[in-house]
């Protein structure tokens, strides 16, 4: 047990005065005000950025859905020409792509950017303008991949976009870049999403709320964002080599130069399987969410569903070969697989049981939300049973790449991802907006849906069985497939009138309508607790939790915290202020100052954006302008915004309690948005390795003769320099402690020299031996591992150079020093990333007997 | 404070310390189970991948088979010692409607321990799942 304050006899709260109550909360209300006019752009608060995430994924869901329905009506009837087969090609792809990039990820980063701050009983997440750069991107990005369709040059390979295919230019043209350019961009935006959120779930909990009373919402969100960790960035390591062997001919997918077609296969899979669930879990935890509320009782089973959510994440990553069992893999390796995906029904069954149970011990109010979760239920439960199915290797060789694919895939999707998300909509409607839904017409929404999409897709497994390809353009009457068609094509326009019935009756104006009344559904989360009508300040004061449903178990909460009773009630300094507290036990750490609407963010963004769009069309010249201006703006924005030494270094908190106003190392959400950063970047560098043993596995030379090896000498010495400068780095953060400020500056900028004689050592040891990365996969993974190691030096150059810059201009002090030390972490992951590409390029040649 | 990250500014930190993550925290063992069962996964994928590779397409899979028996005992066994470790934290009877939501250390710890058990429960029917194949197919 630790020395911890009892936040349960705290000193009682000053007695109401009306004057003071007026004046904190004007006093709020200048804090969090909003800019007004067409300035608004530069929000950054939760409610702003969320509200718009969700408006534009399904502004891209709407695009989607079109591009569904002109492929459902191509394939209406037998032997049509509606659309020709090239736009159907690229129909198809960016339908999928859309939905899932654009669509099924984002909407859970938009839906817990909405509610989780107030799950949480936070002002806000803990980094805002982080949020508010990764919907830009987001923004950016996705039209641009989706606008590419008006000019006929839309990705047109498949939504996994397989190579051969995808890696020749020839057969592919400017789509597979504008797919790969576009969606790495989109995944930065997700990877600064589930950032954000982790670390919300761990520290901006409110005071008191320990793991154990977490609300099973935060439980996955913090599961899923950290599945985003560790599936998107092997995606964007597959990503960096097809685009390096599109643009600069690297050999890594062409047999003829000793790449291989099947490392694509694999990389992306190791992404889209748990992509799956990714999609899947946040949506779920929107049934976990409501389900105690209609149900009036606690959940049954809550350390349950925490196992199952973990369980799922875990065993999510054991699937991904189960979409490459045609691939002519060893059989035992395909049973592996199939054995996981049986073995991950076990968990995602836990779950559906536990809302079962909390079902049966109580009497569930009828409501539109619960009529989309037993929908979502049924459905999802059919295709989870048609998963087990395909999991099984013999039957997936039967039904592999047919409409029974399609079919399974829909009904997973739908019934676990979008039906939960629509009661979701229905649920937290009143919380976003304080107006109520029509009733009548949610109903009409669903049952149009539901039946819509049962007789559209229902089909499909018929005609998968019947041996219809999925992607096909047309088909002949004399397959026998054209009924069962034209059955699907007409349910699909009746789910699309569904889905036209609730965005009507979402975006209908209701001005004029009567507002919701405080809690209408009596929930037992947090979020209810806000206001009506809304206040941009989110909670009035931050209370001390000591329950799972503090609406319902702890008398009194919602008025002491109108009152201003608890924590924070007033911004005496005009700043933004969220309490940060600890991982496990909620403790009151410090109280962090966020920042504000800003153009910055949306500059960083625009020029990112234009990296990103412009490299697509080789325009090397024009994106180096705009990489300037993206580091331009971000470091702006960084110097402004991020680790300001405070104008006193502690305030008074409320009941009692007085916090520090700065932290740095392991209890400041900055250190742990490193960490989880490079955890992240780690991954995708282990997609590189994985990639290196792949080759090594699948292709019996790929290791050269020793001649052909870079030169172990240079490697070595490489390494040396290369640790060298992290040794400089770690030194500079005990020197600046000392107060020695110029030796850390001199040992800051010392080390960017010494970096780079390591990184130079390594490019002569490959040079010298004439590795030719256009030649060999050998020679193309040598180099990229270098690049690797070259570009992330590049990045720690500039932040070595801000950094020293902090401690000239005294922004970063022996005492305020939170800049440098998550500088120092950073450098710890680089040198974990130098001493792995020196054991992959130097000792395995060694210990496989090709040495030197 | 025992670590770098630790300092914070002189004077003025949080009242009450916070329990470190790690060590006072154990929330190592949530993930430890899992990972262990992942461990052995890749392992066995690996082991099965690069001895078929290495030896033909219709090699054998007789010799590698007591690899993947003894990997699953090693990892079941390591995943019994967490087991331990997790009931000793959960400190209670085993009942299904278990609600462990006492607002203390203990009620955290006893939380982390019990969600701890039903992982480490899950890790070893899925590692069985895996050993499976392992012993039914003669040749890859």
């Amino acid at each position: 047990m630790t020395d911890e304050i009892d936040l349960s006899r705290l000193p009682p709260p000053e007695p109401y005065d009306e004057a003071r109550d007026t004046a904190q909360r004007k006093r709020l209300m200048e804090a969090w005000r909003e800019p007004p006019g067409w300035k608004i752009v530069t929000a950054v608060n939760n409610s702003y950025i969320g509200k718009w995430y969700l408006l534009t994924s399904f502004g891209f869901f709407v695009f989607a859905g079109i591009l569904a329905l002109m492929i459902r009506a191509q394939l209406a009837v037998p032997g049509n020409d509606l659309f020709s087969q090239q736009l159907y090609n690229q129909l198809f792809t960016l339908h999928g792509t859309a939905m899932m990039f654009l669509f099924a990820v984002p909407i859970f980063e938009a839906v817990a950017i909405i509610i989780l701050p107030e799950i949480l009983g936070a002002r806000d997440l803990p980094f805002p303008r982080l949020s508010a750069f990764g919907f830009w991107c987001f923004v950016i990005g996705g039209i641009f991949v989706c606008g590419s369709i008006f000019f006929g040059v839309a990705p047109d390979g498949g939504w996994f976009m397989y190579t051969p295919l995808s890696s020749d230019p020839a057969y592919s043209g400017l789509g597979t870049d504008i797919w790969l350019l576009g969606l790495s961009f989109i995944e930065v935006s997700s990877i600064a999403a589930a950032v954000e959120l982790i670390v919300g779930v761990l520290k901006s909990r409110p005071p008191g709320m320990r793991l154990n009373l977490m609300p099973l919402y935060c439980w996955y969100v913090l599961v899923v964002a950290g599945m985003i960790l560790f599936a998107f960035p092997p995606l964007i390591a597959g990503d960096l080599l097809l685009e390096m062997e599109r643009a600069f001919g690297w050999a890594f997918f062409d047999p003829d130069r000793g790449g291989d077609p099947l490392l694509w296969q694999h990389l992306f899979w190791i992404f889209g399987h748990p992509e799956v669930y990714i999609i899947f879990l946040p949506s779920i935890a929107l049934i976990a969410t409501m389900l105690p509320t209609f149900a009036g009782r606690p959940m049954v089973g809550h350390s349950w569903i925490v196992l199952s959510a973990v369980g799922v994440a875990f065993l999510s990553f054991g699937l991904w070969v189960h979409h490459m069992f045609t691939t002519g893999l060893p059989e035992i390796s395909l049973s592996f697989f199939s054995a996981a995906s049986e073995a991950v029904a076990v968990p995602t069954g836990i779950q559906i049981f536990c809302f079962i149970a909390t079902m049966l011990v109580s009497k569930v109010r009828p409501s539109v939300p619960m009529l989309f979760a037993g929908g979502a239920l049924a459905i999802f439960v059919f295709g989870g049973l048609t998963g087990v199915m395909v999991a099984l290797v013999p039957f997936d060789w039967q039904a592999h790449d047919s409409y029974f694919i399609v079919a399974h895939l829909h009904y997973t999707l739908i019934g676990g991802m979008l039906f939960p998300l629509f009661a979701g909509i229905h649920y937290w409607y009143p919380f976003v907006t304080q107006k109520n839904l029509n009733a009548r017409a949610g109903k009409w929404s669903f049952w149009l849906m539901f039946g819509g999409f049962n007789v559209a897709f229902l089909p499909m497994h018929w005609t998968g069985i019947m041996g219809m390809p999925r992607r096909v353009w047309t088909y002949d009457l004399s397959d026998g497939w054209a009924v069962l068609n034209m059955v699907s094509t007409i349910g699909a326009f009746v789910f699309a009138a569904g889905f036209a019935v609730l965005a009507l009756n979402v975006l209908w104006p209701r001005g004029k309508a009567p507002l919701v009344k405080r809690n209408l559904w009596n929930a037992g989360t947090m979020e209810w607790a806000a206001e009506v009508p809304d206040k941009p300040w989110g909670v009035r004061s931050i209370p001390y939790i000591h329950t799972r449903y503090p609406l319902w178990e702890q008398e009194g909460l919602v008025d002491q915290i109108d009152r201003g009773e608890w924590f924070l009630p007033d911004a005496e300094e005009g700043k933004r202020e969220l309490i940060v507290t600890d991982i496990l036990d909620a403790r009151p750490l410090f109280v962090q100052r966020v920042g504000g609407p800003s153009f910055l963010t949306l500059g960083a963004a625009f020029c990112l954006g234009a990296v990103f769009i412009l490299a697509t069309f080789h325009l090397w010249a024009i994106t180096l302008i705009f990489g300037a201006g993206f580091i331009g703006f971000t470091l702006w924005w960084l110097w402004t915004g991020t680790s300001l030494i405070p104008e006193k270094p502690e305030k008074y908190a409320g009941r009692g309690l007085t916090l520090p106003t700065y932290a740095q190392g392991n209890r400041s959400p900055g250190w742990w948005a490193v960490f989880i950063t490079m955890t992240g970047d780690m991954t995708a560098f282990m997609g590189l390795v994985f990639s290196y043993f792949f080759y090594w596995t699948a292709l019996p030379d790929f290791l050269p003769s020793s001649a052909h090896l870079p030169g172990f000498g240079w490697l070595m010495l490489g390494l040396a320099l290369l640790i060298g400068a992290w040794a400089m780095t770690t030194a500079a953060r005990e020197t600046l402690g000392h107060g020695q400020r110029g030796l850390a500056m001199v040992l800051l900028i010392g080390a960017l020299p010494m970096g780079a004689l390591g990184i130079g050592a390594w490019c002569w040891s490959a040079y010298s031996k004439g590795l030719d990365p256009t030649v060999q996969s050998f020679d193309a993974m040598v180099w990229m591992l270098i690049l690797w190691m070259g570009l992330h030096l590049l990045l720690n150059w500039v932040m070595h150079l801000y950094v020293a810059a902090r401690v000239k201009f005294g922004h970063c002090t022996p005492e305020y020093r939170a800049d440098l030390m998550n500088l120092t972490l950073f450098s710890h992951f680089l040198a974990l990333t130098a001493v792995t590409i020196f054991a992959l390029l130097a000792l395995f040649p060694l210990l496989m007997g090709v040495g030197p | 404070m025992r670590h770098g990250s630790d300092k914070q500014p002189r004077h003025f930190t949080a009242p009450g310390d916070a329990p470190r993550v790690i060590d006072q925290g154990s929330v190592w063992i949530l993930v430890a189970a899992p990972s262990i069962w992942a461990a052995h996964f890749l392992l066995s994928y690996w082991v099965a991948a690069i001895w078929c590779a290495k030896t033909g397409p219709m090699a054998s899979l007789v010799e590698p088979r007591w690899i993947i028996v003894a990997l699953g005992l090693i990892c079941t066994a390591l995943i019994a010692w967490l087991g331990v470790i997790a009931v000793r934290r959960y400190g209670g009877v085993f009942v299904i409607f278990e609600e462990i939501t006492e607002s203390s250390e203990r009620g955290r710890d006893r939380f982390i321990g019990h969600v701890a058990l039903l992982l480490c429960v899950l890790s070893v029917v899925a590692i069985g799942f895996t050993v499976i194949p392992g012993l039914v197919f003669a040749t890859c």
